[in-house]
């Protein structure tokens, strides 16, 4: 389990987080959602001991995160972050090979191995495996990374933006993934997102952060609210019922309409 | 799988070829004169370089320490800062360590017991050298890692700023005083300093064998800061270790071999685009390999020319031209 209580995060005099406490959902899709600049990334940071707290506490099964080996965090947590800037030239499967990094400090065990060719198989990119990582498709190679996250065999994953320069087809397939992860493999996934109606489509669980703070969470059903999608992102939003899902239209100003209703009546 | 394999024909296929160049060089050293018909050119050529194989041991192991010390360090400098262009010597590492012997005897004087002695000598210099680099870091690497071109701009101002001071030092003082400080400043290849050799072959292989622990760490740090902290490498402690490997090195190479602006650079990129692996192992293996050709062949075209330049004079030539191909190549993708 992992929990935070009272966590303050400051650059300067700005409060990037301003006592944050929140306690994860296991076995779910937690989707962190807010506008730009509201500390979702930091947050995660934090979550993940990328940065430290200027003052609170991350406790994971109990244990104080800072009391903990980076190597035994490994093992529990693992992050992707959204950029990934590779100044090296290296194949899908040494990626995947460094997920096993916390478990075998780089020396590959036959354990190791077959657990790389398992992983490489669930994301099916077992062909792409000799294949350099600046050669693949965006989604291909994040789908390469998230193998690698996948072969170090935490029970949490942190994923920041990981829809990232995806196209539709390939960020449901992203977000069909990690639903599949959640289910089968008994993943704890937290996902900082931007697009609304992937959370709403995918997530089991929504925590809006608004200026540093939480300000609402709860289940995704709950969350597609227009009061509450308004409060959070400063907006005007329109949510509309397709096959039984709520969906969120984010144009939803006058003008807007009105060039809608003019196009509706020269396609009809 | 296949790939790996090639990493390692190819770092097999290096090695003969240094052993082979070694080997060649001995049998030059032989009493028989195994070229007697050859074209004069060659030939002077040749002995150019059988005269600095055959010097005094000393000053080969000299060569071959700091060739190893400058390549490996730059390989670890580049992944620790994740660029492919700077090295040590390219952010004014080695015009820093003169400065420091500069104002070592500028406050101690020439004839006190920091500078007369070559270990105590070394051992405060090389302190001071830590000191700077980790300030170094801390104060401009880290906020700007991604800035290649600015770092670049740094370390030609830290070089200059560093050579300036150094002269202005030398000129406000004793002539004596700037007699005795030559010895240690005016250092190069042609002119070795092998008096602390005994406490740098250790140090070397020390300072190797830490390196050589680190390098699966090291892979995985050139994956950048947040992934390799997410897999679980202490990147702090890694971080500030390496700078001290770095600056002890450099202290190192420096002190016996003068100031080689670009040798890292030519050794470390030539052995990536030979090996095309990121692989820290096989890359420290073939950039020490390389550097050390590179010092004896260029030390070679030296003498065989009549001194007319230095091998840091060429080997800036040389390098400078490359990192010039190396930042237009970075700058396009």
């Amino acid at each position: 389990m992992i929990e935070i209580k009272n966590i303050y995060q400051a650059y300067g005099d700005f409060k990037v987080l301003d006592n944050v406490s929140l306690t994860l959902q296991e076995h779910k899709i937690t989707a962190l959602i807010g506008a730009n600049g509201a500390g979702k990334s930091t947050l995660l940071g934090v979550l993940s001991r990328l940065l430290s707290p200027s003052e609170g506490d991350i406790l994971v099964d109990g244990t104080p995160i800072h009391q903990m080996k980076s190597k035994e965090i490994a093992k529990k947590i693992a992050i992707l972050k959204q950029t990934h800037q590779l100044h090296i030239r290296i194949t899908v499967r040494d990626l995947v090979s460094f997920g096993r990094f916390p478990h075998s400090q780089g020396r590959l065990t036959k354990t190791d191995q077959e657990k790389i060719d398992e992983v490489l198989e669930y994301m099916s990119i077992q062909d792409l495996e000799n294949r350099y990582l600046d050669e693949l498709s965006g989604g291909q190679r994040q789908r390469a990374y998230i193998a690698m996250i996948l072969a170090q065999d935490t029970k949490y994953i942190f994923l920041d933006e990981p829809l990232n320069n995806l196209d539709m087809r390939y960020a449901v397939e992203m977000m069909t993934i990690l639903q599949k992860m959640v289910k089968e493999l008994n993943k704890t996934i937290v996902v900082v997102m931007h697009d609304i109606n992937f959370a709403a489509a995918f997530a089991d669980h929504i925590i809006a952060m608004k200026d540093g703070k939480i300000i609402v969470e709860g289940s995704t059903d709950d969350m597609m609210d227009k009061k509450i999608l308004d409060h959070i992102f400063d907006h005007d939003f329109c949510i509309a019922g397709v096959n039984g899902r709520k969906v969120c239209i984010y144009y939803n100003n006058q003008e807007h309409m009105k060039i809608e209703e003019i196009k509706g009546e020269i396609l009809s | 799988m296949r790939h790996h394999k090639n990493v390692w024909m190819m770092l097999i296929v290096l090695s003969i070829v240094a052993i082979l160049f070694y080997l060649f060089f001995w049998m030059l050293t032989t009493p028989y004169d195994l070229f007697p018909s050859d074209p004069e050119r060659a030939d002077r050529m040749l002995s150019a370089i059988k005269s600095i194989l055959s010097r005094k041991s000393s000053q080969v192991m000299a060569m071959i320490i700091s060739a190893i010390l400058i390549s490996s360090t730059s390989l670890i400098f580049q992944t620790l800062t994740n660029n492919r262009i700077l090295t040590p010597s390219l952010i004014g590492f080695d015009a820093i360590f003169v400065l420091v012997q500069t104002v070592i005897v500028f406050f101690f004087t020439s004839s006190s017991i920091v500078y007369v002695n070559p270990y105590i000598n070394f051992l405060v210099a090389a302190t001071l050298m830590i000191v700077l680099s980790l300030l170094m870091y801390r104060l401009i690497l880290r906020k700007n890692r991604n800035h290649i071109i600015f770092l670049l701009l740094v370390g030609m101002v830290l070089s200059t700023l560093s050579r300036s001071l150094a002269t202005f030092l030398q000129t406000v003082m004793d002539p004596e005083e700037f007699q005795s400080l030559l010895i240690r400043t005016e250092v190069s290849i042609a002119n070795m300093n092998t008096t602390i050799i005994w406490l740098s072959l250790p140090l070397m292989v020390l300072i190797v064998i830490l390196i050589v622990k680190n390098f699966r760490s090291y892979d995985v740090m050139s994956l950048g800061e947040s992934q390799a902290i997410g897999l679980g490498v202490d990147y702090a402690k890694k971080l500030n270790w390496g700078l001290i490997y770095i600056a002890l090195a450099m202290s190192i190479s420096t002190a016996m071999i003068g100031p080689i602006s670009f040798l890292g650079l030519i050794a470390v990129n030539a052995a990536r685009e030979i090996l095309k692996t990121y692989k820290h192992f096989p890359l420290f293996i073939a950039s020490s390999l390389i550097a050390i050709i590179f010092i004896v062949l260029g030390q070679g075209i030296i003498v065989e020319t009549g001194y007319l330049t230095t091998v840091t004079v060429l080997i800036s030539m040389i390098g400078g031209a490359y990192m010039i191909y190396l930042v237009l190549k970075e700058n396009k993708t």
